[in-house]
């Protein structure tokens, strides 16, 4: 009895452990199948950065390189391309001075209030973002350049408009709401308004709380913020096209589109290359430094706790409110009503009153193709609004360990070579086979707003909890249960943001389309801007009404309707319940 | 598994996408033929509302073609054609331009195949070279602010200091007209580059191209401006504060050429042909000059012109190879 018991337990033990083996071989197999599809996706987002990145910089290169030392220092320093150079990095580093000292002052003025005062002074500091650079630059120089509304109504014109100091302006409207969305990022994961009050208690003045307690904590966000700003600025083509060519004032990007008219000759392509590849040098030396600073500084994390210091209004309030309103109609809302006031009016040199009052320039402005231009152009930013926020995913989610660093450099390296630069890299890497196609402008789009896709969805990826999705599967969930309900909700949000960005990007992109643009596949921007070089001003203003209204419309319901919801189901302050490995603070979920 | 599984669905979608893209992507006909509908592209600086009157005509006369069109100023086009040479070649079948400078520059570089169609009769043998023929006369004249007085009588006079600060000149390397007007002011008697130095010193602005000439001086930004006579009549029409000041040295006279490239070959070179044998014909012209343009052929009725109006004209054939080095001269006096 006790022998068959023996030999009955033996075998069920035999038979267990050949079920073990068996599972364990399953597993076994699964875990390889499953690392060689991973090594396979990597592969292929590292073939992808190299296709985008690489091939146009070694395209570029390479031509530049068959100049000799001797040709790329005659292409370097020869009258245009030195003054351009200079040009450049004087334009870069002063809008980068600007626009981050305003950004930074006016986030820490307006970001410590009460929500609700909040909002509206956010938009006036932001509000230039959602319109694109050319038409910014094109809507100052009606409304304040020579015979531009100022100057009819009062007079007054803006000196130096058409110069560096105009460009300097527009380029610092555009970089200040940059600056001002990362330092409000900084101050809300880093900067503990607890940490001033303590300071202010232990008897510190208000600028020094500023110098020792509440910069220093800002020093990631501000380098970066910087970095953004310098890369646009230097990279900017639109702006110093429109304001600095009637003033023989050249920057590096304007001075490869011109002289890519004169390319024909391969002495004159390769003259042109040094010049583009020395832009990328420049924007690179400038981050090298700054990311090898930010590499060296721990982020500093802080606990959740209300932004608000006070909500009882102060003079300093209403000073602030005073200034945000007066910047915003200054810097977009006067230069904004005079485009709309331009598209219009009958013809050039008609004062904008309503008896000059017409629609004939939108009909003219899409007489020439300009309503496929439109549909192309939305086909196309969709098009990188969907790629790029799934090449953003396909990075954060495969690229972990050792690959994330170079993956995600690679992923930023694209975004800081200037549209000029990878525009001409593209066409001698791929134009053989894509010249003057909308497969190589949409490709020249991922290639540059892939960053967008990524970043946002990196930070949700970053923020949820490591061990999260092993909770899941330990309380019984199958593993794509887990991936659904766990890691797809905050990454969903993220990705509808990436999409929404790039597509803004996209829509609005003109560096770059209008050197890749041939027969037939003309984008709305460069429609635009051909409108503007042929003289068209009442159809230029039409058309770029039409360019920026619909993102306008689309930005105003989005912030009303996060702005109702808010209110509707506004939730008492989260709780931190734990942290995760690297110091962060989650908050509950509920 | 799930991770093969999750990336699965994005990359097939990205690679579909990719195939939308590059389905719906327009690169010109690579070889049309053996086709039943000939299919061409044109690389062109002519005004929008020409080529549109032009191809509506043909059209009409030859359904069955599809002609991609180019159409942009004489720099983009020539950055576009310099995009396309070093990326595998010309793509355009035909190229009408704006003047006869970057037209010889373009027959330089090997990209015409020697005119085609010499049976033509009509055009004047001024307006013609070996590779390209003139399809319009273009007038090169002064643009004034309505009630400047007093106003320029020669062109000359664009430099004296009454003008301080007030002329604008269009980019003779964003247009090609601006660029034949260059090219008579550095070899006619008595101006030479050195008439640029005189205009820059006074103060003259360069603006980017002939159109916005008018626009510019409409608006007041400038009082005068260098440009051609019909973007000056199509300004008063619309009733913009401009008048046309006819100089009476004499308004600088270029044609516009068209030409068929080394690119266009089988049944593109046939519809090719049919095209220039078009924009030369009856039809073609009175559509040229119903957009305001004066049509090269003798006996077609173009836009009225002042009476006792002389006109200029460069010395064609001294300029040709010399093209590069003028602009060079300009843009070291005038260069951004």
């Amino acid at each position: 009895m006790r022998a068959a018991t023996e030999a009955k337990s033996a075998a069920k033990a035999a038979a267990a452990a050949k079920t073990t083996a068996a599972k364990a071989a399953v597993a076994k197999a699964a875990a390889a199948k499953a690392a060689a599809a991973k090594a396979a996706a990597v592969a292929l987002v590292v073939g992808l950065i190299a296709a985008l990145v690489a091939v146009p910089l070694v395209s570029l290169a390479r031509i530049a390189a068959g100049a000799g030392p001797t040709g790329i220092w005659r292409a370097l320093s020869g009258p245009q391309a030195r003054v351009a150079i200079l040009h450049t990095v004087a334009v870069a580093a002063t809008v980068t001075v600007l626009a981050v000292a305003a950004g930074t002052a006016l986030a820490l003025a307006i970001e410590r209030r009460p929500g609700r005062r909040r909002l509206a002074l956010r938009l006036g500091v932001a509000g230039p973002l959602v319109i694109p650079e050319f038409v910014l630059g094109f809507a100052w120089s009606q409304a304040y350049g020579p015979a531009g509304l100022s100057d009819r109504l009062a007079g007054l014109t803006m000196p130096g408009l058409f110069g560096p100091a105009g460009i300097i302006a527009v380029l610092t409207v555009y970089g200040l709401p940059l600056a001002y969305l990362a330092v409000t990022a900084g101050l809300a994961a880093r900067a503990d308004p607890a940490l001033e009050r303590a300071a202010r208690s232990a008897g510190a003045g208000r600028w020094t709380v500023l110098r020792t307690v509440t910069l220093p904590l800002l020093r990631v966000p501000l380098l970066a913020a910087a970095a953004l700003v310098f890369v646009t600025a230097a990279g900017s083509f639109a702006v110093p096209q429109v304001l600095g060519t009637p003033a023989g004032f050249a920057t590096m990007p304007t001075l490869v589109y011109n002289d890519l008219a004169f390319s024909a000759s391969s002495a004159a392509f390769t003259g042109l290359t040094v010049v583009a590849l020395a832009l990328v040098v420049l924007v690179l030396l400038a981050l090298g430094p700054l990311d090898l600073w930010l590499a060296r500084l721990r982020p500093s994390a802080r606990p959740e706790s209300p932004l608000t210091a006070s909500t009882a209004r102060t003079a300093v309030d209403h000073v602030v409110t005073v200034i945000v309103c007066a910047y915003a109609a200054f810097a977009a809302a006067i230069p904004m009503l005079t485009l709309v006031l331009t598209a219009l009016t009958r013809g050039p040199g008609l004062l904008p009153v309503p008896a000059n009052w017409t629609l004939a320039n939108f009909g003219a402005g899409f007489s020439g193709g300009g309503g496929v231009a439109l549909l192309r152009s939305a086909g196309l930013a969709l098009a990188a609004a969907i790629l790029a926020p799934l090449l953003g995913a396909a990075v954060a989610g495969l690229a972990r360990g050792r690959w994330r660093g170079p993956v995600a450099t690679g992923v930023t390296l694209a975004y800081a070579i200037p549209g000029s630069a990878l525009a001409v890299g593209i066409i001698i890497g791929y134009g053989r086979w894509l010249d003057g196609s909308v497969t190589i402008i949409g490709l020249a789009y991922v290639a540059k707003f892939w960053v967008f896709g990524h970043r946002p969805v990196q930070a949700a990826l970053d923020r949820l909890p490591p061990g999260l999705t092993r909770a899941a599967r330990l309380s019984g969930a199958r593993p794509a249960t887990a991936v659904r309900t766990v890691v797809l909700p905050p990454l969903r949000v993220a990705m509808l943001t990436a999409a929404g960005l790039v597509f803004i990007l996209a829509f609005h992109e003109l560096t770059m389309s209008t050197i890749l643009y041939g027969p037939g596949t003309e984008t709305f921007a460069v429609v635009i801007m051909n409108q503007q070089d042929l003289g068209g001003v009442g159809a230029t203003a039409a058309l770029a009404v039409v360019l920026t209204a619909p993102v306008v419309a689309v930005g105003a319901l989005a912030t009303w309707l996060t702005h109702r919801s808010s209110r509707s189901a506004r939730r008492p302050p989260i709780t931190p319940i734990f942290r995760n490995d690297r110091g962060l603070t989650y908050p509950r979920r509920r | 598994m799930r991770l093969h599984r999750t990336l699965t669905a994005p990359f097939l979608l990205v690679a579909a996408l990719a195939a939308v893209t590059a389905c719906g992507s327009s690169t010109g006909p690579a070889d049309s033929a053996g086709s039943t509908s000939p299919e061409l592209t044109l690389y062109t600086s002519v005004t929008q509302n020409t080529v549109t009157a032009v191809l509506n005509g043909f059209d009409k006369l030859h359904p069955g073609t599809t002609i991609h069109v180019f159409r942009a100023t004489t720099g983009q086009l020539n950055a576009r054609i310099a995009a396309d040479q070093h990326s595998g070649g010309l793509r355009a079948d035909v190229i009408w331009g704006t003047d006869p400078l970057s037209m010889e520059s373009y027959a330089q570089q090997g990209l015409f195949q020697r005119w085609p169609l010499p049976n033509l009769t009509g055009v004047p043998p001024q307006d013609k070279t070996t590779y390209f023929w003139g399809t319009r006369e273009l007038y090169l004249v002064i643009v004034a602010h309505k009630g400047l007085t007093p106003m320029p009588a020669t062109w000359a006079d664009l430099a004296s200091p009454a003008y301080k600060g007030k002329v604008a000149l269009p980019d003779p390397a964003a247009a090609g007209s601006a660029f034949a007007a260059l090219g008579y002011f550095a070899t006619a008697p008595g101006f030479g580059m050195n008439f640029y130095d005189k205009l820059k010193a006074n103060g003259a602005v360069q603006v980017s191209t002939i159109p916005e000439v008018v626009t510019d001086v409409a608006q007041g930004r400038y009082q005068l401006g260098i440009t051609l006579d019909s973007e000056v009549r199509a300004a008063i029409a619309e009733g913009s504060p401009v008048v046309l000041d006819w100089p009476a040295d004499g308004a600088i006279s270029l044609y516009s050429p068209i030409a068929e490239t080394t690119a266009a070959k089988g049944a593109a070179g046939s519809a090719a042909q049919t095209l220039l044998r078009y924009v030369l014909s009856v039809p073609g012209q009175t559509a040229i000059g119903k957009t305001g343009w004066q049509p090269v052929l003798p006996g077609i009725a173009g836009p009225a012109r002042p009476a006792g109006s002389k006109e200029v004209y460069p010395a064609w054939t001294t300029l040709f190879g010399r093209q590069t080095q003028i602009l060079q001269q300009y843009q070291s006096i005038f260069g951004a």
